[in-house]
C-alpha cells in the first residue's frame, strides 16, 4: 500500500510537466481499486494518497492539499456529492468523480456541483489519467493571478478563437458563426478538454432562466460540427450522452 | 300491484257497507230530518272509500252516495229525479271531497314510499361504500406486498450489479493500464496480476452464490448427501481462500476423532466459504478468525468466529434474510441467506451470537452425524 519511490522515469507520461510529482488524493472504499490506482499513479510520477471514506477524504483534502482528487461517489459514510460540495466550500482543487454506470443524474449533479470531470466504472486507467492531466493543466493555467476571465485569444489544436474580434479560424481558414454559436464554442474552448453539462451551457449562453432545453444544444452542436468541418470519427466537439459537451484538442 | 287492487277492493267494500249502513240507519227517520242530515252522512262513505281505495274508488262511491241520496232521501222517494242544480252540486261536492281526501292520502303514501325507498337506497349505498372500503383496503395491502417484492427485486439488482461491477472495475483498471504499456517493477506487476486473479475469484464466488440463490428461490435446492470429513473440507477451503486470508490468520480447531457428517460437499463448502469470507470482512488485518467443530447430540456443530463489531441482538434474525446488508456495503446480502437455506436443507440450524462477551460474531451451524450403520445401502460418491 505504501506509495514508495516511483519506478523508472521512462514509464511516466506525466513527465511533460502535467503535474508529475503532484499529490493525488484517491477516495474509494474498495481496497483493490485503490491499490490499482495507486500503482498506476505512482508509475507516472504522481504521489498518491488514500482515503477510504468521506471523512477521511475531507481530512486528507485539508491536511495534504492534493493537486487533484479522484473521488468515488459511492462512499460508506458521507455521500460523494456531499464530500465534493464541502471541498468546494473552500477549495477549487480539480476533482474527477468515479460513478457507477447508469447513474447519469449523479454525474450531472456532481458536475453542476463543481466536479471537473467524471469517469464511469468500470473505467480504463489510461483514460482516467488523461482526464487527470487535463484537469491539472487547467487548474495550473487558471492559477496565476486568479483566473484571467477574458483571455482574448483561445487556441484548441488548430482551432483559434479571437474573442474581441469575434473571429474563428480552423487551420487558418475563417469560419462564420452566429452569435449563439460563437458563445457556445467560446465557452467550450475556455474549458477545453472538460465536460460542461447541458445546464451550464444553457445558463451561460442563453441565460439564467434556461437549463432544461438541451434540444437547443443538439441543433447548435451539429451546426458547429458542420461549420468546423469536424471529422465524424474524431470530432473536436464531443457529445457526452445525457450529460453535456466537451471540446477536445484532436492532436492530443 | 296486488296491494293496490286489494286496497281498491277493500275501499269499495267499505264504501258499499257504509252506504248500506247509512241507508238502513237513516231510512226510518227520513221524514223527520232535513235532507242535509243524510247528505252529510253520505259524504262519509266516499271519504272512507277514497282514504282506503284511492281516488277512483272514492269518486265511484261518492257518485253512488249521491245517487242513493237522491233516490232514498229526496222526494219523490224511490226514483232518480234529477234536479239539475241541487243534485249536481251535491254530486260535485261528494266527488270533490272524496277525491281530495284520496289525493291527500295518496300524496302522503307516495311521500312515505319515497322516504322508505330513499332510506333503502341510503342503506344500500352505505353497504356499497363499506364494500368499496374493504376492497380498497385489500388492494392497498396487496399493493404494499407488491411494493415490498419490487423493493427487494430492486435491492437485489442494485447489490448484484454493484457486486459484479466492483471486481470488474479493478480488473479493467489494471488490464487497461498494463495494455497501455505501463512499466512496473516485478513486485508491483505481480501484485497487480494477483489483484486481477483475486477479483476474478471474487466474481466466481459471487456467481456461485447467485446460482445457489436462484435455486433456493425456485425451490430446487436438493442436497446430494454423502459422508463428508470436515477437517479435510476446512483445510481445503482455507488453502483456496489463501489470497482472501492474506492479512488474516485462520485458526482451525477440529478434533481428530470428529465423526463424518451427512452433507452435500459442494453446498457445505459454500456455507463455510461464505462464513469465512464474512468473518474476514469484519476482521482487521493481522487478527485471526477461528473455525471450530464439536459434537452436539446427533449433530456436529461448526462455528466460525471473528473479533469484529459483532451482530447487534436486534439484527440477529435479519442477518439471514436475503439481501440484508449491515453497515458495510461490501457484502452482497446473499451469503448468509444461502447459508441458512443450505443448513436447513440438511436438517440443521444456523445461529449467530457474540464470539465473546460483547465482542465479535460467532456463526454456528449444525449438520447431522453420518449414520453409516443405519443405512448401509445408501449410495456414496467417494
Amino acid at each position: 500500500m505504501s506509495p514508495t519511490a516511483s519506478p523508472g522515469p521512462g514509464s511516466a507520461p506525466g513527465r511533460d510537466g502535467d503535474g508529475a510529482d503532484a499529490i493525488v488524493l484517491v477516495v474509494d472504499d474498495e481496497p483493490p481499486i485503490i491499490r490499482a490506482l495507486s500503482a498506476a499513479l505512482t508509475a507516472r510520477g504522481y504521489r498518491p494518497t488514500i482515503a477510504t471514506n468521506g471523512e477521511g477524504a475531507l481530512a486528507a483534502a485539508t491536511q495534504q492539499t492534493p493537486a487533484a482528487i479522484i473521488l468515488d461517489l459511492g462512499l460508506p459514510d458521507i455521500d460523494g456529492i456531499e464530500v465534493l460540495r464541502r471541498i468546494r466550500d473552500w477549495s477549487d482543487v480539480p476533482v474527477i468523480v468515479l460513478t457507477a454506470e447508469g447513474a447519469e443524474d449523479r454525474k450531472i449533479r456532481a458536475l453542476d456541483d463543481g466536479a471537473d470531470d467524471y469517469v464511469t466504472k468500470p473505467f480504463s486507467t489510461p483514460e482516467l489519467l488523461a482526464r487527470l492531466r487535463v484537469a491539472l493543466r487547467h487548474r495550473r493555467a487558471a492559477d496565476p493571478a486568479a483566473e484571467p476571465l477574458e483571455e482574448p485569444v483561445l487556441a484548441v489544436g488548430d482551432l483559434r478563437i479571437d474573442v474581441p474580434h469575434r473571429m474563428v479560424e480552423v487551420d487558418g481558414r475563417s469560419v462564420d458563426l452566429t452569435p449563439k454559436e460563437f458563445a457556445f464554442l467560446t465557452l467550450l474552448a475556455r474549458h477545453a478538454g472538460k465536460v460542461l453539462t447541458h445546464r451550464m451551457i444553457l445558463q451561460e449562453v442563453w441565460g439564467p432562466e434556461y437549463g432544461t432545453e438541451s434540444e437547443y444544444l443538439r441543433v447548435y452542436a451539429s451546426q458547429l460540427r458542420k461549420k468546423l468541418q469536424d471529422d465524424p470519427a474524431r470530432p473536436r466537439l464531443i457529445t457526452e450522452p445525457g450529460v453535456g459537451y466537451r471540446l477536445v484538442d484532436r492532436d492530443l | 300491484m296486488t296491494s293496490k287492487a286489494t286496497r281498491r277492493l277493500l275501499g269499495s267494500g267499505l264504501g258499499l257497507a257504509l252506504i248500506g249502513g247509512a241507508v238502513l240507519a237513516l231510512l226510518p227517520a227520513r221524514d223527520s230530518v232535513t235532507v242535509a242530515t243524510p247528505a252529510l252522512v253520505l259524504i262519509v262513505p266516499g271519504i272512507v272509500a277514497g282514504f282506503v281505495g284511492g281516488r277512483v274508488v272514492g269518486a265511484l262511491m261518492a257518485m253512488l252516495s249521491a245517487v242513493v241520496l237522491d233516490v232514498v232521501f229526496i222526494e219523490p222517494y224511490g226514483r232518480l229525479d234529477v234536479h239539475v242544480t241541487d243534485d249536481l252540486v251535491s254530486l260535485a261536492a261528494f266527488i270533490a271531497v272524496a277525491v281530495s281526501v284520496a289525493a291527500l292520502v295518496e300524496r302522503v303514501n307516495d311521500r312515505r314510499r319515497a322516504a322508505e325507498q330513499r332510506a333503502e337506497e341510503i342503506l344500500a349505498l352505505s353497504e356499497e361504500k363499506e364494500r368499496f372500503r374493504r376492497e380498497q383496503e385489500r388492494l392497498s395491502v396487496e399493493k404494499q406486498a407488491l411494493e415490498r417484492i419490487e423493493d427487494a427485486r430492486r435491492a437485489l439488482l442494485r447489490s448484484v450489479s454493484h457486486d459484479l461491477r466492483t471486481p470488474l472495475a479493478t480488473i479493467q483498471a489494471i488490464t487497461s493500464d498494463l495494455r497501455d504499456g505501463t512499466v512496473y517493477d516485478p513486485d508491483t506487476r505481480k501484485e497487480l496480476l494477483d489483484l486481477v486473479g483475486d477479483e476474478a475469484e471474487r466474481l466466481d464466488r459471487l456467481v456461485a452464490n447467485l446460482l445457489s440463490m436462484s435455486r433456493i428461490e425456485a425451490g430446487a435446492l436438493h442436497p446430494d448427501i454423502q459422508a463428508v470429513a470436515l477437517d479435510e473440507l476446512v483445510t481445503d477451503r482455507a488453502q483456496r481462500l489463501a489470497r482472501v486470508l492474506r492479512d488474516v490468520r485462520l485458526d482451525a480447531s477440529i478434533p481428530p476423532d470428529l465423526p463424518l457428517v451427512d452433507a452435500d460437499y459442494t453446498l457445505l463448502d459454500q456455507v463455510l466459504t461464505n462464513l469465512i469470507e464474512n468473518a474476514v470482512r469484519h476482521t482487521p488485518p493481522g487478527d485471526a478468525i477461528l473455525v471450530e467443530a464439536r459434537i452436539a447430540g446427533a449433530m456436529v456443530e461448526v462455528a466460525v468466529s471473528d473479533h469484529g463489531a459483532g451482530v447487534p441482538a436486534a439484527e440477529r434474525a435479519q442477518v439471514f434474510e436475503p439481501f440484508w446488508r449491515g453497515d458495510e456495503s461490501r457484502s452482497s446480502g446473499l451469503g448468509l441467506a444461502i447459508c441458512k437455506a443450505v443448513v436447513e436443507a440438511h436438517g440443521g440450524r444456523i445461529t449467530v451470537a457474540d464470539a465473546e462477551d460483547g465482542v465479535g460474531a460467532r456463526f454456528a451451524f449444525t449438520v447431522p452425524i453420518h449414520q453409516a450403520t443405519v443405512e448401509p445401502a445408501r449410495e456414496r460418491t467417494p
